[in-house]
């Protein structure tokens, strides 16, 4: 489809980057430039970043409750309905938004066989289109120095559970817990080289603004609260 | 040691005493003081004006004239920065006077600056005496060019009688900028409006700085509101004629 | 959108004497500046990180026909449509052209300031198509019939919520509201409908990656991860700087990015989007299309302001500008206010048309000192005084003024006598106060208007000295 639209627009590109390399005064295909730039990418050099901790669980809640998310520890799995009702069961909203708290909503497929009905909630694994009030999701993995949540997107990675409902539970493994952005970058190379995500989407605690007189104020589209469960 | 001191035109044409109270702080330190007799202007109007001709030439006259100082010095952070971070711009042109210029630069200092880190006077050895309170004001060409922070504020605290109290935004700039007093002069009054509301809130008898630009400034717009704070050169206080109007 | 940079005297004046904005912008003050200073400490060498930001801008502007050319390779592998606009006029037309082709009928935006340069929103409309902004900011803009932003990371920080609410009531038709929390609410409601139901999502891109042929797109509303997660098509626009070359300088950048603007250690939402969704995806964009612009961007890096290019668009410099702080956003009539739009502003739209904004700096140096990637705004602010001076764009009594300055300085014989005489004569102006409240013939008006001048001691240093010097037998 995009051909001709292609097509049309070479003089630009060839515009473009002529005045670019003489702006530069690259004369002639230089070969070396271009070993030097894949050289560069090859090495993946990372700059200077702060030490972190050797507890990087502990360091990744901390930061993430910095970051307005709320943070649980679980030892194992099947803890999950129970902790997520809970959650809901305690969640203060203000009248206006007495509809947020609900036992109702969708979780991504690798959660479809924990027993949500067991602890009283109604949790359906599939996509959201957008009406939904509380997404459940797990993880590709997790930033400490950010308190980060990194999400790429896939058959079963659906982003919009973690986007649109109002309130986002995520599972993080504390073994998926990395230092920086860097580690996170390298995982992705790592476990999706070969079939590299459309999103990578870090997320780090609920949406928010300050564009009216520099006021945070939560919840500007997406969820309004964000909600870790820190599994082992 | 021979220290070439840079009156600069501003000390030269509008506060002389300035000078002499640079000069009386050098010997005192016991640096052996020269005052080339033919400076003028260290071309800083003409170089932040675009007209880096003119600015080459003041530049070329200037470093001819200290050429032969161990150091150069001023009672202004605003020209010693002009040399030490833009005389080889402004020179860049001319290569032989670039080079020359680039290790005058590395001679120069401000005054309070020099006093501390290089002749390394102590605040027991600050001849002034000052009855008052003082704000000091960090003007931008000494604080970012030079890194004059710390070094006037350990001398003033060696002055008899006088006590420093910071005003709010001491760092902020008071709005001169040379020619934008008067190209912008309604933005310029602002911003020094705004330094002479830190200065009167802070409640102290004199504000002190280290360049006669921002000093003439900040004493217009203060005379202009009907505030009574004495303006004075960090120099002037160091010394002893502070009381002096 | 429209240039009026030229106006920029008439307009600070303006401002300067806006009561409702002069307070807003002393709410806006010092809020950003504290809490950078604060978020910049927790990285254990932020002086290091930005020489690193810095270095590696560099290497991609140094480079950036092979960085660009290695983005193209890998975006179109990942099943991207990369296209190029010489001009703000080609941004309009290809992004026409790409609604036409999907029969597109509502385009959300979220905040892209290249499209403001080219006046997208209004070019779209103009061809019948609806659009909504999404960032908070912008939305509250483009309903005031298209206020033009004031900051380029919070568009709106010179409203207060007074206005904001009086705004929603009269667009929205909905009760004043007035607390900011039901005021966002309400903007949600209304936003949410939209992505919902838009057939194309517009971003800009904070950064382009050339080894994954991606965009970065940096948010804290989570706007822009909507906006292009929704919509079936995803049209990612931003300038030709903007290439970075590996995703671990995207991390360096992303250390400095918010804690620069806001003072936050990141923000909330970091997205690296590449190529279209995979097969059994749910949701993301099924056609990706990169506008990469030049649109002045090449003469910037063939000219001696080139390190601008560096910018990353964090707002330090203007957040911590003196003459930015009391003048505000608009004074400076384009898209990109401040110290980078003192540069940028006339490289882009032609020095003729923004004459005053290199001028309009003390040259404080503070920017300088903030900004991440060390751009250092004032010596670029010089070279473009330059500029106009060579190029006898300044008014005759300015040249005038400092070529005369400049004859008596270079002949220090004459200058010592005229200036004996004009010390004299300005001091017994400046009678018993010692304060000039005018000077003759309206010299330095600029100056008196609102400000004495301090009379001159009536001596100068150089007769002085020479008097003293020969008191003490030591003239030389
Ligand atoms: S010039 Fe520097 S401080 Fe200003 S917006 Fe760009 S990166 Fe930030």
């Amino acid at each position: 489809m995009s051909d001709d639209l292609l097509a049309g627009n070479a003089a630009a590109r060839a515009a473009i980057l002529g005045r670019v390399r003489r702006a530069l005064g690259v004369v002639g295909e230089d070969a070396a430039r271009h070993a030097n730039a894949e050289r560069y990418v090859a090495e993946h050099r990372a700059g200077p970043r702060p030490a972190m901790p050797a507890d990087l669980g502990e360091r990744f809640a901390q930061r993430a409750r910095e970051m307005a998310s709320t943070v649980e520890r679980l030892a194992s799995r099947d803890q999950i309905p129970h902790a997520v009702a809970r959650y809901v069961d305690n969640l203060v909203v203000p009248a206006s938004l007495a509809e947020q708290k609900t036992r109702t909503g969708v979780c991504w497929p690798e959660f479809a066989d924990l027993d949500w009905a067991g602890a009283g909630l109604a949790i359906e694994p599939r996509p959201t289109q957008g009406h939904d009030r509380l997404g459940i999701t797990g993880c590709f993995c997790a930033l400490a120095e950010t308190g980060t949540l990194v999400f790429t997107s896939g058959a079963d990675t659906p982003t919009g559970t973690m986007l649109l409902p109002d309130t986002h539970i995520a599972v993080v493994r504390a073994d998926r817990v990395v230092s920086g952005m860097e580690e996170g970058f390298a995982l992705v190379r790592a476990e999706r080289g070969h079939d590299w995500p459309r999103a990578i989407n870090h997320v780090s605690g609920p949406s928010r603004t300050g564009d009216i007189e520099q006021t945070i104020v939560l919840g500007a589209h997406g969820p309004y609260r964000v909600h870790i469960l820190l599994l082992g | 040691m021979r220290v070439g001191l840079l009156v600069t035109c501003l000390v030269d044409l509008m506060r002389p005493r300035v000078g002499f109270a640079a000069l009386e702080l050098l010997e005192r330190a016991g640096a052996t003081v020269v005052v080339p007799p033919a400076q003028t202007c260290c071309g800083q109007p003409a170089y932040n004006s675009g007209d880096r001709a003119d600015a080459a030439s003041l530049a070329r006259k200037l470093v001819d004239e200290f050429d032969d100082c161990d150091y150069v010095v001023a009672p202004s952070g605003s020209c010693s920065g002009m040399l030490r971070t833009h005389y080889a711009d402004v020179l860049r042109d001319d290569p032989a006077y670039a080079e020359r210029a680039k290790a005058l630069a590395a001679r120069t200092y401000e005054l309070t600056q020099f006093l501390v880190d290089v002749l390394k006077m102590r605040a027991d050895a600050v001849p002034g005496t000052f009855a008052g309170t003082i704000a000091y004001h960090d003007c931008c060409a000494g604080l970012r060019e030079m890194g004059v922070k710390a070094q006037p504020r350990a001398l003033l605290a060696g002055v008899d009688g006088l006590a420093v109290k910071e005003m709010a935004e001491p760092e902020t700039c008071c709005g001169f900028g040379g020619t934008f007093s008067i190209k912008f002069g309604e933005i310029s009054s602002r911003l020094a409006d705004n330094k002479c509301q830190h200065i009167v809130t802070a409640g102290v008898d004199a504000v002190v700085m280290g360049d006669v630009g921002c000093m003439l400034n900040v004493e217009g717009r203060l005379r202009r509101r009907g505030d009574t704070v004495r303006v004075l050169h960090v120099a002037e206080v160091l010394a002893g004629d502070g009381k002096a109007r | 959108m429209q240039v009026a940079s030229i106006h920029f005297k008439e307009r600070a004046h303006e401002k300067l004497n806006d009561a409702q904005l002069q307070k807003n912008l002393v709410k806006f003050k010092g809020k950003f500046v504290e809490a950078r200073r604060r978020a910049l400490t927790e990285l254990d060498d932020a002086d290091a990180t930005r020489d690193y930001a810095r270095d590696l801008r560099q290497r991609g502007l140094d480079a950036l026909d092979v960085w660009l050319e290695m983005f193209e390779r890998n975006a179109t592998a990942r099943g991207a449509t990369v296209l190029w606009a010489e001009t703000p006029a080609d941004i309009n037309r290809l992004v026409l052209e790409i609604a036409s082709r999907h029969g597109a009928h509502k385009v959300i935006k979220s905040k892209s300031m290249v499209s403001e340069e080219s006046a997208l929103d209004h070019a779209l409309e103009g061809a019948g198509h609806t659009v909504v902004e999404t960032d908070l900011g912008e939305y509250i803009l483009q309903i005031n019939d298209y206020e033009p932003p004031s900051h380029i990371i919070g568009p709106a920080l010179h409203k207060s919520k007074e206005e904001v609410s009086e705004l929603f009531a009269r667009k929205h038709g909905t009760p004043r509201k007035d607390d900011i929390e039901a005021l966002c609410l309400e903007a949600r409601h209304v936003l949410r409908e939209h992505y919902l139901t838009a057939d194309i999502g517009i971003s800009g891109g904070n950064f382009f990656v050339a080894e994954t042929g991606s965009v970065v797109l940096v948010t804290n509303e989570g706007n822009a991860t909507l906006a292009t997660t929704l919509p079936k098509v995803h049209i990612a626009i931003s300038g030709i700087e903007k290439v970075v070359p590996t995703l671990e300088d995207i991390a360096t950048l992303m250390r400095l990015l918010p804690r620069s603007a806001t003072g936050q250690s990141i923000s909330n939402y970091v997205d690296v989007l590449t190529g279209v969704k995979g097969d059994g995806e749910f949701h993301g964009a099924e056609h990706m299309y990169f506008i990469v612009v030049d649109s002045g961007r090449t003469s910037v890096l063939a000219s001696d302001v080139k390190e601008a290019l560096r910018c990353i668009r964090c707002g330090a410099c203007m957040n911590h500008c003196p003459v930015y702080q009391n003048v505000g956003g608009h004074s400076y009539g384009w898209v990109y206010p401040g110290p980078i739009g003192s540069i940028l502003t006339p490289m882009y739209v032609g020095l003729e048309n923004a004459p005053d904004l290199p001028q309009a700096s003390t040259l404080c140096n503070q920017c300088g000192i903030v900004c991440p990637v060390r751009i250092p705004l004032p010596d670029l602010q010089r070279k473009l005084r330059e500029k106009e001076f060579e190029g006898g764009m300044r008014p005759w009594h300015e040249r005038a003024g400092l070529k005369l300055w400049s004859w008596f300085a270079q002949r220090p014989a004459l200058y010592g006598w005229a200036s004996r005489i004009g010390v004299r004569h300005l001091h017994r102006l400046g009678g018993a106060r010692g304060m000039i409240r005018k000077l003759p013939l309206g010299f330095g008006a600029g100056w008196t208007d609102e400000r004495d001048m301090p009379a001159p001691a009536g001596r100068t240093f150089r007769e002085l000295y020479k008097e003293a010097a020969a008191r003490n037998g030591a003239l030389r």
